[in-house]
């Protein structure tokens, strides 16, 4: 068993490494929901522009009483569908006519969305529609460049309708599924509404134009921002130094004491020399020396590192010394993400995000993997510091005797040798007397 | 508006003054109304709990959210004090400002300023909760795997532990890490292909494609909305910043005039109200960690150089004294010393063409072409690679050097045999 100090600690570490991943984990899996959603088959929620909004609901229980419309419904539902192509036709014609010349009303645009009920709902309810398209839909941009002729089924038989639509899921053995084969063979076109998929009409899309516009505007701002940031006027610039400069004399302080971000700055540009002097102090370490020569200049470099690590372990002393001791504070806003020591630091940001590009999503996979991976070792060489600082200690002060002392050194080899992945065996062979 | 018909000049300045503060009040983010600012260059009190609450917004780490509204008054003034204490901020009268909000409007109006002059405060504020638009992906490994806030308290070890215990956490992160990777795999093959199918829709022909969240807004048309409503309201406080920007020194003079009219502090006193630090420090710890290590380095070091020392001193009294023996040594020592101090250089100052940090959009491209200021994935992928090798060298030798201890402390009892585990 380990202390109870030193469990604390270890646990910490590992929940909070762990808690980090579990955190990344379920971004990962809400993008992945949203992206696999948009991947399959659309909802056509949109799509029925025209639709008032309360059909869906009563036409999911209406069905089921009134199943089976008569022989003489049908025929007339015939005759009508007939009549409603050929309207349909001749709307076509004259709608596409109409749109190409006016700029893209929302109207217009909703209307030609509903393929092939444009006709139909026009003559029929045009209330209905309008309204729906001018406060409903506005955003939605979906525009197809033909309309096929789709033999709709009316609009005033919403539960033929519906069960027309329903047909098409997966609730084929309805008593309507009959009634839809019937009515989709005068037509001509395939049946009704697709599913939309990406794959297949991805390229048709096109971004509603209120939006275009708030994007373009928020972009170009941004870029201004950007701009200003870089040439801050003379005037901004000199009169906040003197306001900085009169606060300083005001004030009781005596000189700018070192704040809490260039601390941090500090400890990370440490962390980075310790790292990379232990590498030259290994690199000289392990170079055997030709001749006198080598052999000098590697002891000049050695002592030279000396003195270096000295130094940074008096700086190191000094900052120790300035963060004075607290307690750890309950925070209820939680702290900022540790900065990772392998990155570069800050550099001044532009507040429009420029671009990234790829060329192929073996590209963007290997990207993307990279990055996990240097932040993994990232975290790896964290915890591997921080086990060797605690169990180290413990396996060279334990007394060599019993089976927790061997258990003990079989956990230390693993994670401290192994990076916890393997662990090794101890075979105890007594000597034969 | 009558006052800069009738002068002006002065009219002018005392038309820019409402302005600018306008412009500040709208562009922060549930700011207090300009009357507020007023009020607290006469110190009037009920400023003050506007201020703390607007301070704290501004120095919080975090974006805002529900949770930061709820913190009452008096922790958040505590919090605001800590922050500006760790900052740097001088002023230590409001540091002894009572924290419920009593009074001392003029001081906290002196703090916002004084954050205002020392950086882009508003700027920053406004880049946490920019709405993205494409599918960003950030370069610098700044918060790849962000450690949260403190570990829940439930989660903490009560007594000691069995260190088999440790072993299970670590093989649960082992496969969480896998986890991670295969998830991001998928990630980035639906990223790629919904690029891919909405290629040659954007209006922006930079871009080229839509992104998950455009093509999310078209399939929600409710969400949609909401984007839009969003990039809107972002949109009205990108002007008022730029408004702001623009009418700045006016601001600053009257600042200056507001200073003017508080009473010159006397030096401090030895001992300063000590605060809790609201950044607590990757602090101590990693400080300490860090100290141990150069200490380690440091002995290792000492003990190498006295011994090659000893040796080379011996070895240079068998060889010659002429000149060209102490040519040789000045070159040499010469040479080592710009070694060292090209070394030392590496970390006295940021890597010279820092990569830019902050968040990408990411563009797919079949040819891969970009422009000036974008970048390419290529030429990351070889950066990441380099810089994988070497975490990588690192993380074996600290496993090397836990080898040999291990085997040092462990190899000498009799009886025993240590079977290590089947190698790669």
């Amino acid at each position: 068993m380990l202390p109870a100090d030193c469990s604390r600690r270890l646990v910490a570490e590992l929940q909070g490494a762990l808690d980090a991943c579990a955190h990344r984990q379920l971004q990962l899996e809400q993008s992945l929901r949203v992206c696999r959603r948009l991947l399959q088959a659309w909802e056509p929620t949109g799509t029925w522009a025209c639709e008032p909004p309360p059909e869906p609901e009563t036409n999911e229980e209406d069905p089921l009483p009134a199943c089976t419309p008569s022989p003489q419904d049908l025929k007339e539902l015939e005759f009508l569908t007939q009549a409603l192509e050929k309207a349909v036709r001749v709307r076509r014609g004259i709608t596409k006519a109409g749109e190409r010349n006016k700029a893209p009303s929302l109207k217009s645009r909703s209307i030609v969305t509903s393929p092939g009920t444009t006709a139909s709902t026009r003559p029929q309810s045009p209330g209905q529609a309008g309204g729906h398209a001018s406060d409903r839909r506005p955003t939605k941009g979906l525009r197809q460049t033909t309309v096929p002729a789709k033999g709709r089924p009316e609009r005033r038989l919403p539960s033929v309708r519906d069960r027309t639509r329903a047909g098409i899921g997966a609730r084929a053995p309805r008593p309507g599924a009959g009634l839809r084969n019937q009515h989709m063979a005068p037509s001509a076109a395939p049946q009704a509404p697709e599913a939309f998929t990406l794959k297949e009409k991805g390229h048709l899309l096109r971004l509603p134009a209120a939006f275009r516009k708030a994007a373009s505007q928020n972009s170009s701002l941004w870029a201004q921002l950007s701009s200003m940031q870089t040439s801050d006027s003379m005037d901004a610039a000199a009169a906040k130094t003197q306001f900085l400069r009169n606060i300083q004399t005001a004030s009781g302080g005596s000189q700018p004491r070192l704040s809490a971000a260039e601390v941090e700055a500090e400890a990370r540009r440490l962390r980075k020399a310790c790292s990379l002097l232990r590498l030259r102090v290994r690199e000289e370490l392990s170079a055997a020396p030709m001749d006198w020569m080598q052999e000098y200049r590697c002891l000049l470099t050695l002592e030279g590192l000396q003195t270096m690590v000295g130094q940074c372990l008096q700086r190191l002393q000094e900052l120790r010394a300035a963060v004075v001791e607290r307690p750890p504070l309950p925070c209820p806003v939680g702290r900022p993400p540790r900065a990772s020591p392998s990155c570069g630091g800050g550099a001044e940001p532009t507040w429009s995000p420029q671009l990234l590009v790829y060329s192929s999503t073996q590209e963007l996979q290997t990207l993307a993997a990279l990055k996990l991976r240097v932040a993994v070792l990232d975290q790896q060489i964290h915890l591997q510091k921080v086990l060797m600082a605690e169990l180290l200690p413990l396996v060279s002060a334990a007394q060599p005797e019993g089976p927790s002392w061997l258990t003990l050194c079989r956990a230390a080899h693993s994670l401290l040798c192994e990076g916890g992945a393997r662990v090794l065996t101890i075979l105890r062979d007594e000597p034969v007397d | 508006m009558r006052r800069r018909r009738v002068d002006p000049a002065a009219g002018a300045r005392a038309g820019a003054l409402p302005e600018a503060i306008a412009a500040l009040s709208r562009s922060l983010p549930s700011g207090p109304s300009p009357e507020i600012f007023r009020r607290a260059k006469f110190d009037r009190p009920e400023a003050t709990s506007a201020l703390w609450q607007l301070l704290f917004r501004v120095l919080s780490p975090l974006p805002a959210g529900n949770a930061l509204a709820s913190i009452a008054l008096e922790v958040q003034a505590r919090l605001v004090k800590s922050a500006l204490c760790s900052q740097g901020y001088p002023r230590l009268a409001l540091a002894q400002l009572p924290e419920d909000g009593s009074k001392g409007s003029r001081e906290l109006l002196l703090a916002l300023s004084w954050l205002l002059a020392r950086g882009p405060v508003l700027e920053q504020m406004l880049a946490q909760t920019r709405v993205p638009l494409g599918d960003e992906m950030t370069v610098c490994q700044c918060e790849a795997l962000a450690s949260l806030g403190p570990p829940a308290p439930h989660m903490e070890a009560e007594g000691p532990v069995d260190v088999r215990h440790m072993q299970w956490l670590m093989g649960k992160l082992l496969f969480r890490w896998r986890q991670l990777v295969s998830s991001q795999q998928e990630q980035c093959a639906l990223l790629s292909k919904i690029h891919l199918y909405t290629r040659g829709c954007h209006s922006d022909q930079n871009l080229g494609h839509l992104s998950v969240t455009e093509a999310e807004m078209l399939r929600d048309p409710e969400g949609g909305q909401k984007l839009l409503r969003t990039l809107e309201h972002e949109s009205r406080r990108l002007e008022a910043v730029l408004a702001w920007r623009r009418s700045e020194p006016v601001f600053w003079q009257w600042m200056d005039t507001v200073l003017g009219t508080c009473a010159p502090e006397a030096p401090a006193a030895a001992s300063q109200p000590t605060f809790l630090p609201w950044v607590p420090e990757c602090g101590d710890g990693e400080l300490e960690l860090v100290v141990r290590e150069l200490q380690t380095l440091e002995e290792e070091l000492r003990e190498a150089v006295e011994r090659r020392r000893v040796a080379w001193e011996a070895k240079a009294r068998g060889c010659g004294r002429g000149p060209e023996w102490s040519a040789a040594r000045r070159a040499s020592r010469e040479t080592v010393e710009k070694e060292l101090g090209a070394l030392q250089r590496c970390w006295e100052q940021d890597s010279g063409p820092a990569p830019a940090h902050g968040p990408h959009r990411l563009v797919r491209r079949e040819d891969g072409a970009a422009g000036d200021r974008d970048l390419r994935a290529a030429e990351l992928i070889r950066t990441l690679r380099s810089q994988e090798a070497c975490l990588e060298a690192v993380l074996r030798q600290l496993q090397g050097q836990c080898r040999q201890e291990l085997a040092g402390l462990t190899g000498a009892l009799p009886g025993l045999i240590w079977i290590p585990p089947p190698g790669r």
